[in-house]
């Protein structure tokens, strides 16, 4: 299976603190891959820092074969990139149809997309005309995912996707993001270790900055002293 | 019929604005021929308080694009204004332009000044903007007062004696010049709404939302400021050339803070983002202005001040935002009421 992204030794500062301290990741094409470890670890800077958000200052970030480091987010997000924040960054103050058509690349990308977003998504159907304000939190969820999908990206970076949300809505959004994976490839930073485990096939732990461990998911779940010891869970 | 309903107010509005001189001649006693003729009297004299709120309603409505819509803090918007005032009072008086080639010139002062504003947006945000171009209005502020130019653009007494076509002379053109304000301010008003709701305005949503995640979208915001600067650039600037049109002097205070200030209190009356509040807020400002000056003499200010203060405390939203953020649950007491007043005739009945 060939590499989407790899990320190689990034250091990334925020302001003068030295957040990330030598992570890499590999994200193979077609499959959910996650980034695991504790509160603070570095996870969500890894996201931002693929995206440009908070360049590295050293290090490599490769994606479909170039490399992508220093150029500018709406650039590194028009090769292809979708990203779904952990803080349900939806426009507000726009429709749930203009927040999905504003993710439009090429005009008609979301009816191109509709049976896709609305089968996965079947609720924001419902509630198209709604602001963004009018929607609950699980909705907002639900409707940052889908705009990341109105476009052709080619891996999608999802951040924190069940964070705060009711039980039966975690099963809903995991349901969605397994079906997602089925039309791109997913990097996922998952706090609920339960919920990663069930949904990647392969796993980067970080820790205090520094990438620590990766593999295969099937055999984290068998080494559960890793587990106990960079997750706190068993 | 469906575009008639869906637009009722602003229909009724436009109605009500183009009968206006002609409703205020009968109730003065005047006949509708005298008032043709542009004769002296309450159409008149409130056809020229109306061009005024056209003329600041076209300006706010220039700065509610930029800050409301797009979320460009501007301090120095007034420069806009004043550069088209100054551009079209120069172009008129020193090189005896005719008024179409005027206005082109008007024009490309706005995209001039957009640009010039522009340098700094990849740069600066927020409150930095916000000073930084209050700098730019304030040198220009300072050029236009300056000794050396005293003769060209009047110092700080202004620009006096522009010449004005005949047939939109608003002395004695005043109705001429009360519909082609009403008939720009409309078209401007329109424009607006359709560039807020194509792809390029919800972008510049976006971005006042948040340009990071507008950014993570694949827009270059750079370039959606920057249209957003233009388009307001060119009508602050288009609004200034009206403004010089109208007044018989253009005064170094178009380009002052202060008239920025007025620009932002009178979106902040009518509703931040919403447009249609620049309009409205527009008339609130200088009918209370007006009606203040006209009973409270000097007080006026004092209690101009009062009333703005309680408009902000109660109308947080402005008065069209607060409007629409309680329509609903307003329209369902109002039915409520009138279905227990129902009730209680037919009980008697």
């Amino acid at each position: 299976m060939s590499n989407l992204l790899e990320v190689r030794d990034v250091h990334t500062f925020i302001g003068q603190f030295h957040i990330l301290q030598g992570v890499t990741v590999t994200v193979p094409k077609g499959a959910i891959t996650t980034l695991l470890g504790r509160n603070g670890a570095g996870k969500t800077t890894t996201l931002k820092t693929i995206l440009g958000l908070t360049p590295p200052r050293t290090g490599q970030v490769i994606f479909d074969g170039r490399e992508i480091q220093g150029q500018r987010t709406f650039e590194i997000a028009a090769l292809g990139i979708g990203f779904v924040p952990d803080y349900r960054a939806i426009f507000r103050d726009l429709s749930v149809e203009e927040n999905l058509r504003i993710a439009e690349r090429k005009p008609g990308d979301l009816e191109r997309k509709a049976d896709l977003i609305f089968g996965l998504f079947p609720d924001l159907k419902r509630l198209i005309k709604l602001r963004g304000t009018q929607l609950s939190g699980g909705q907002q969820q639900m409707l940052a995912i889908a705009r990341a999908l109105v476009a052709d990206n080619k891996l999608l970076l999802i951040d924190e996707p069940t964070e705060g949300l009711a039980p039966v809505l975690i099963e809903q959004m995991m349901q969605a993001i397994l079906q997602l994976a089925a039309e791109t490839t997913v990097l996922l930073v998952e706090q609920n270790f339960h919920v990663a485990s069930q949904l990647a096939k392969h796993y980067v732990i970080i820790e205090e900055g520094r990438s620590v461990q990766s593999g295969v998911m099937a055999d984290l779940l068998k080494d559960t002293a890793t587990v106990r010891r960079y997750l706190g869970a068993a | 019929m469906k575009i008639l309903r869906d637009h009722s107010t602003f229909l009724a509005v436009v109605v009500f604005l183009i009968a206006f001189p002609f409703l205020m001649a009968l109730l003065d006693g005047q006949s509708i021929g005298a008032m043709l003729a542009g004769q002296s009297g309450n159409s008149k004299f409130y056809q020229g308080l109306l061009i005024e709120i056209f003329i600041l309603g076209i300006f706010a409505l220039s700065y509610d694009l930029l800050f409301g819509i797009t979320g460009l803090l501007s301090f120095g918007h007034a420069m806009f204004f004043a550069v088209g005032a100054y551009t079209a009072g120069l172009a008129l008086k020193s090189l005896k332009l005719p008024l179409p080639q005027t206005l082109g010139l008007v024009i490309l002062a706005g995209i001039a000044q957009a640009l010039l504003f522009s340098i700094v947006l990849p740069r600066v945000k927020g409150i930095t903007f916000a000073l930084v171009t209050l700098g730019f209005a304030s040198v220009f502020h300072i050029v236009i007062m300056s000794h050396e130019l005293n003769d060209l653009a009047g110092g700080d007494v202004g620009l006096q004696n522009i010449p004005k076509p005949d047939y939109l002379d608003p002395a004695a053109q005043r109705l001429t010049f009360y519909f082609v304000a009403l008939a720009f301010t409309i078209l401007v008003y329109l424009f607006y709404r359709r560039f807020v709701d194509s792809p390029t305005g919800r972008v510049c949503i976006a971005i006042r939302e948040n340009e990071h995640r507008a950014q993570m979208l694949g827009y270059n915001t750079f370039y959606f400021k920057l249209v957003a600067l233009i388009v307001s650039g060119i009508t602050a600037a288009l609004g200034g050339a009206l403004h010089a049109l109208y007044q018989p002097i253009v005064s170094p205070v178009t380009a002052s803070l202060a008239y920025t200030v007025n620009a932002l209190l009178i979106i902040l009356i009518g509703g931040v983002g919403t447009l249609s509040g620049a309009l409205v807020g527009a008339a609130v400002f200088r009918l209370l202005q007006f009606f203040l000056d006209k009973f409270f003499g000097e007080s006026s200010s004092f209690i101009l001040g009062v009333v703005y203060v309680a408009l902000v405390l109660f109308l947080p939203y402005g008065i069209i935002g607060t409007w629409r953020a309680h329509r609903l649950e307003w329209q369902a007491a109002w039915r409520a009421r009138f279905a227990r007043v129902a009730t209680m005739l037919n009980r008697k009945t």
